[in-house]
């Protein structure tokens, strides 16, 4: 296994010199080198097969309390000091940000075994050996019924080494390995089509289930037929894992980061401290726990991660911070800074939701009438404010009644606030035996008593 | 701000990488070097929170051996790297074609040689970034001043875009291209006591207006203009009227419109999806290939186009990442469904002569993908106060919120930032928390009006699709429109 740490670190301390030159008051480099390699099935063929290999640089420079920042694709030292002069320039026409206080300063790493994060097969993984899995993923598929017609999916490995450097002696450097493959199985009779759903991430390419995952996914498309509309209305709802992550991904991520707080935007503003949910949920956020494929010393400033309660027992707890909402809350960043879609805000990524003892078995023994849900589909908040979320069901949705699977449903979409539906929450499963990929860490299924589906394709 | 680090000129660059495919058995390759620019400012509460110039450069190659298609992309553009990555694209090519049960074919295009640029008067990023800036900050500052007690959060965005490509084939064809857009907007958030807090974006929610034009189309959207009368809205949503729930006449306009056909038309008419290429992720769509030319998509009103032609479309450009020239395809025509947006390779699997050219990589390290080009709907001969005047009893909805659409493209749900009562043809008061839902087909079948007069083409840059994801810049050309028997006022949960 090739690591380049020590040509990241040489490269980041080439920008913090460079912006020493230009005058900066303090500075912070950024490196992230990725291999992504990625094999995508559909049609029961490999119908996209793609490896790319990026390196992302930034550079942000502080004079006092205004920045300027590039970020780039380039290696060169030349390029190097070019952007550098190129993020003064723009840090010198910049206004005062009256919020920023300083760049986070440096705080030992957790003696998280670092090692553990790397595994040198899921390095080594070869083009051949994902379509070794995607032709077991199908025949396995195949296997389980007549009717699967189609096997859709991906199977994927990564390496990524990232390191962030500010001019206040933050220095972190991790590398990381993964593996995942997602599986959409499509069963068609002549007259309908259903379809199932499953997935599994590893650190260890060796480890994923790939077998296991097609054989549930394409299960549950053999089971999909015959099904029937559910009008609109208030249910029962018992969530497979996937569907309890989709909805607590949200949960955390509309209500938990501090700009959102900051913003206006979060439907817990004022409410820290208060018995928002259900007191069967406990959810924390940790990076640092070995067990999750995402797992991760430190943010995307170089803070330390940390475990951070969101919530105890239905209690609304902390929220997450980085370094400038943190600042201006007078608080310490928790590390969660989170530089990926939009501009940069805290956000909870490893997110861990304590299990319970029900399994899906037993929530349908307790349902009198209800709906079983796979996982969801374009999941979108209607008011981020009021916390209220829609999404259509996907890939295996089944009418339940009297403690008994009935039949299986057509899409059903539903409109509901969160700080309402996981009020109550009547049963909490065991974490799946498949993992997933950040921001998902360890979820549970779940049982509530009261979910408000609002349509379905016949209106 | 770069240079490219290649030891040889690029069409040596090209020329080497296509030959390594060839010899290594390929019997089709494209190469894409590709670099792009991007400068993004974003002022918010009186900061400057973002000022930042992003540079990517590399290039992706893309091969069929076997009959499977492979592809590798890098940054890193030495000429051995390149040889590497070409050989790598013939490797990951030989896998897919492992598991294929009929090879990959293409329809035809002619390998041109040319160049295109979009055309613009003033180079976006030839504005001094201090005239963007102060700019930027006075508008933040006039929101911040409109009613500092009940507007509390404020924000704009300007963004200047560039890309120069190279796309080289082993048919000959050797392309140049540089496109360039620009646009923004502003955003405003009032807060009551009692009332949840309400937005106003303009000229579009979610960033704002973008087109391939110069730093003059920045300028004709003329933000400061708006402040007082966007802001205004805000504050009124505290205390409007909550949008009823029940069926209704709804007149969508601009940017609310844009998004509906871009969900309901834009993505059921990718071939792709039809064909099951998304069934993983995206999706697939209920627009497939046996209901081509017989499918009422909508009322006879009702006409669709891909345009990538379009003056200023945030989807115009002279050739798509396959070098298929530009061109205008429909998609529904008098409401009846008629074609789809394809590449070389859907193309061939349906039985059309010839690719939509809608296939385009948002990064030079990404697969070109089916992506919308300018997906407009056609004006009918209204004119927007003419529809409003027509309508005894009915909400016009503006700017989108929400937004939410199943895998087949049928049952959809949106919400939008403002509404207006219209009764007997005037615009009544504002309704808060505007929602609406319906079914694509049906949806469609019941609009009746479209307006000329406001007729233009909006640009969105959030067009997500693909695994790895990639994020597109598309176009939506449309005016105001009609549609009866609507269903709103779907907030749930409270
Ligand atoms: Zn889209």
């Amino acid at each position: 296994m090739d690591s380049n740490k020590e040509l990241l670190l040489s490269k980041a301390e080439l920008i913090l010199k460079e912006a020493e030159k230009q005058g900066a008051s303090q500075s912070q480099a950024t490196i992230n080198l990725t291999n992504l390699n990625l094999t995508r099935l559909a049609n029961s063929i490999i119908d996209q097969n793609v490896a790319e290999h990026h390196v992302k640089v930034k550079a942000l420079l502080y004079f006092g309390k205004k920045k300027g920042s590039v970020n780039f694709e380039i290696f060169e030292d030349t390029d190097i000091k070019n952007a550098v002069s190129q993020a003064a320039s723009l840090a010198r026409i910049s206004r005062e940000n009256e919020d920023f206080k300083s760049l986070p300063n440096p705080k030992k790493y957790p003696s998280l075994n670092l090692g553990s994060l790397v595994c040198e097969a899921t390095y080594n993984t070869t083009p051949e050996l994902r379509a070794e899995y995607a032709k077991l993923a199908i025949d396995t598929a195949h296997d389980v019924d007549s009717r699967v017609a189609a096997v859709a999916g991906y199977v994927q490995n990564t390496t990524s080494e990232r390191v962030v450097m500010n001019s206040l002696g933050v220095a972190g450097y991790e590398m990381r390995t993964s593996s995942d493959i997602e599986l959409t199985i499509l069963a068609r009779d002549g007259a309908e089509e259903t379809a199932g759903w499953s997935g599994d991430a590893r650190r260890d390419v060796r480890d994923l289930k790939v077998e296991e995952i097609a054989r549930v996914a394409a299960e549950k498309s053999a089971e999909g037929f015959g099904m029937k509309d559910l009008p609109p209305g208030e249910f029962e709802v018992i969530l497979e894992p996937a569907a309890t992550a989709g909805l607590l991904f949200y949960t955390s991520m509309l209500g938990f980061g501090a700009r959102r707080h900051q913003e206006f935007m979060s439907y817990l503003r004022d409410r820290i401290g208060e018995e928002v949910f259900s007191e069967k949920l406990t959810m924390y956020d940790n990076a640092l726990d070995e067990r999750l494929v995402g797992a991760s010393l430190f943010d995307d400033e170089g803070v330390p991660h940390q475990k951070v309660e969101l919530v105890d027992k239905g209690v609304v707890k902390n929220l997450v911070y980085d370094t400038l909402t943190a600042g201006k809350d007078g608080v310490e960043s928790t590390g969660n800074h989170a530089q990926w879609w939009g501009p940069a805000e805290p956000i909870a990524r490893h997110i861990i939701a304590e299990e319970g003892n029900s399994s899906i078995d037993d929530m349908i023994s307790e349902t009198k009438k209800g709906v079983l849900v796979t996982h969801f589909h374009y999941m979108n908040p209607v008011d981020p404010t009021q916390g209220v979320l829609t999404a259509l069901t996907r890939d295996g949705t089944w009418y339940i009644e009297e403690g008994e699977v009935k039949y299986p449903l057509r899409t059903l979409r539903f409109t509901d606030a969160i700080p309402r539906f996981f009020k109550d929450i009547d049963m909490i499963g065991k974490h799946s035996k498949f993992l997933t990929r950040p921001p998902y860490g360890m979820i549970p299924g779940m049982k509530l008593p009261s979910f408000r589906f609002s349509g379905s394709k016949k209106e | 701000m770069f240079t490219l680090h290649s030891e040889k000129p690029l069409k040596d660059m090209t020329e080497s990488a296509l030959e390594v495919c060839r010899n290594l058995g390929a019997s089709y390759a494209d190469i894409r070097i590709v670099t792009i620019k991007d400068e993004d400012i974003s002022v918010k509460l009186g900061n400057v929170s973002v000022l930042e110039l992003r540079e990517t450069i590399g290039f992706g190659i893309r091969c069929l051996v076997d009959g499977g298609f492979g592809f590798a992309g890098s940054y890193d553009i030495s000429a051995d790297k390149v040889r590497r990555i070409a050989e790598l694209s013939v490797r990951i090519a030989k896998a897919s074609a492992s598991t294929r049960k009929k090879p990959v074919e293409l329809v035809d295009v002619k390998a041109v040689k040319d160049s295109y640029t979009t055309p613009y008067k003033k180079n976006p990023f030839k504005v001094p970034i201090e005239e963007k800036v102060n700019y930027l900050v006075e508008v933040d500052k006039r929101l911040g001043e409109y009613n500092p007690d009940l507007i509390k959060f404020t924000n704009v965005d300007y963004r200047s875009h560039s890309e120069d490509k190279v796309f080289s084939s082993s048919e000959g064809a050797y392309i140049t291209q540089k496109i360039v857009f620009c646009g923004g907007g502003f955003s405003c958030m009032a807060i009551s006591p009692g009332s949840p807090p309400q937005r106003r974006s303009y000229p579009g929610s979610f960033r704002g207006d973008f087109s391939t034009s110069g730093y003059e189309f920045f300028e004709s959207r003329k933000l400061l203009e708006h402040v007082e009368e966007v802001a205004e809205e805000a504050v009124t949503l505290t205390t409007a009227k909550q949008c009823p729930t029940e069926k209704a006449t709804v007149l969508l306009d601009g940017h609310q419109l844009m998004l509906q056909i871009h969900e309901s038309c834009g993505h059921p008419t990718e071939l792709d999806r039809v064909l099951g290429t998304e069934a993983a992720f995206a999706g697939t769509s209920f627009m497939t290939v046996d209901k081509l030319n017989s499918l009422r998509y909508g009322s006879d009103h009702v006409t669709l186009v891909a345009d990538s032609t379009n003056p200023g479309g945030l989807g115009t450009f002279g050739y798509d990442d396959e070098g298929v020239k530009a061109k205008r395809v429909e998609l529904v025509k008098n409401g009846l469904f008629v074609g789809y947006q394809s590449s070389r390779e859907t193309a061939a699997l349906i039985g059309l002569s010839e690719s939509s050219g809608g296939m385009r990589a948002d990064n030079p390290q990404k697969l070109p993908l089916i992506r919308m080009v300018n997906i407009n709907l056609e004006p009918t001969d209204w004119k927007r106060n003419e529809i409003i005047e027509d309508t005894k009893n009915g909400i016009l909805m503006s700017t989108n919120k929400s937004w939410s659409i199943d895998d087949k493209r049928e049952n959809f749900q949106f919400g939008t930032e403002i509404a207006w009562e219209i009764i007997d043809g005037e615009i009544g008061q504002i309704l808060k928390n505007p929602t609406y839902t319906g079914i694509t087909p049906e949806f469609w079948g019941s609009m009746d009006a479209s307006s000329k007069d406001d007729w233009r083409v909006w640009g969105t840059p959030n067009c997500g699709k693909g695994q790895p994801p990639q994020v597109m810049y598309v176009g939506h050309g449309c005016g105001t429109a009609r549609f009866h028997n609507v269903r709103v006022g779907i907030m749930g949960g409270k």
